[in-house]
């Protein structure tokens, strides 16, 4: 079973000099992102498993994979305790 | 001030309101309970110190206000708070996005915006500065609109509100008694300032009460979440919230953005606060 992610419909984004806020309307709170957990969240924009974020991870940022999983799948599990995904299993 | 379009406000007086009962998840702000997102899209706002609702439209800028007699009775105090909210979700709908904050203008020209809550020292510092000759937009109520590629922010002509304690830093003596408010108002002509209907900041200052003057620049996360804070209406409404969220963004973007404690030495040297943003 594969699980996809996707950021909850409830939230909004924006960007400023490389740090993110991020709104939830659903439970009106915000939080501050770094650069990397925006770019995650904008590519969750629609469904995708946790190597394809890690993929994107490690065109966007030059990194080792194997820490683009590791720091992915943090971000992830923070954004899940706080109601900002949706998760899909296929 | 000039208006950003045609609104409509329809205000019926009677003593039964003519909307019926909401369901939505009520989420309660000082004096008024508010309603809003789906599944209506509709904004139900009412008052909670007497009957009075208003129900604004999902996208245009209309409002249907009913207000009881008791309501209207208490007009004065109506218009600071629940008219006020109502006007907020009205103009956001035409671009103007509502922001707690005091906004004047500096010697040299720079736009400052001190957002903050209503005992963190804004009209306090706003009359100093408007003493020193410094231009003053507003001292509690802004609008963010997009002007070009800048942000500025809108202030009606109106009078800082001081209390007691404030007075005696400022030397000041009896100003128009704002009684519903139990302040003394000075219009920032009175102080010496002028009044300026837009300022776009250059500076964004968070401010807070302490023992000593002083600025520290703030991350840019931080300085923009802080915009949230005080620009609260962000939250509601899915349709409005992304261009507003962006608004904020393009402000704190535009701007330095300080942590800002103010403390009493400022009264014996206003012009610190040009001496700390060199």
């Amino acid at each position: 079973m594969t699980v996809k992610f996707r950021r909850h419909p409830d939230l909004r984004l924006t960007a400023l000099a490389g740090e993110g806020v991020v709104l939830h309307l659903g439970a009106r709170r915000y939080f501050t992102v770094t650069e990397t957990g925006l770019t995650i969240l904008e590519a969750l924009a629609s469904p995708k498993t946790l190597d394809e974020l890690a993929d994107a991870i490690v065109e966007e940022y030059d990194v080792d994979r194997a820490k683009a999983i590791e720091s992915t799948k943090a971000f992830l599990d923070q954004c899940r305790a706080s109601g900002l995904l949706v998760e899909e299993a296929q | 001030m000039v208006w950003p379009g045609r609104f409509r406000l329809s205000v019926s007086v009677s003593d039964k309101p003519p909307v019926g009962p909401d369901t939505r998840e009520i989420l309660r702000q000082p004096t008024v309970a508010i309603q809003a997102g789906p599944p209506l899209g509709t904004v139900r706002v009412q008052w909670e110190r007497a009957p009075a609702v208003a129900v604004i439209h999902q996208t245009l800028p209309h409002a249907a206000i009913w207000m009881s007699p008791a309501a209207v009775s208490n007009l004065r105090e109506a218009e600071r708070s629940f008219l006020l909210v109502v006007l907020v979700f009205v103009l956001r709908r035409l671009g103007w996005y509502h922001v707690h904050g005091a906004t004047f203008i500096d010697p040299s020209g720079r736009g400052w915006l001190l957002p903050g809550s209503s005992r963190s020292g804004k009209s306090t510092t706003t009359a100093l500065l408007a003493s020193r000759g410094w231009e003053v937009g507003t001292d509690d109520i802004g609008f963010l609109v997009n002007r070009g590629s800048a942000v500025a922010t809108l202030g009606f002509h109106s009078r800082i509100a001081l209390r007691s304690g404030a007075l005696e830093l400022l030397r000041l003596g009896d100003g128009l008694l704002l009684a519903h408010r139990r302040k003394e108002g000075f219009s920032p002509e009175e102080l010496g300032g002028t009044w300026v209907p837009e300022v776009i900041p250059r500076v964004i200052a968070f401010p807070r009460i302490g023992e000593r003057t002083s600025m520290a620049l703030m991350a840019p996360g931080e300085s923009l979440s802080s915009l949230v804070k005080w620009s609260h209406w962000v939250l509601y409404e899915p349709v409005h919230s992304q261009e507003h969220l962006d608004a904020l963004g393009r402000v704190a973007a535009q701007a330095r953005c300080y942590d800002l404690t103010l403390g009493p030495d400022l009264f014996d040297n206003p012009d610190l606060l040009l001496e700390l943003t060199q």
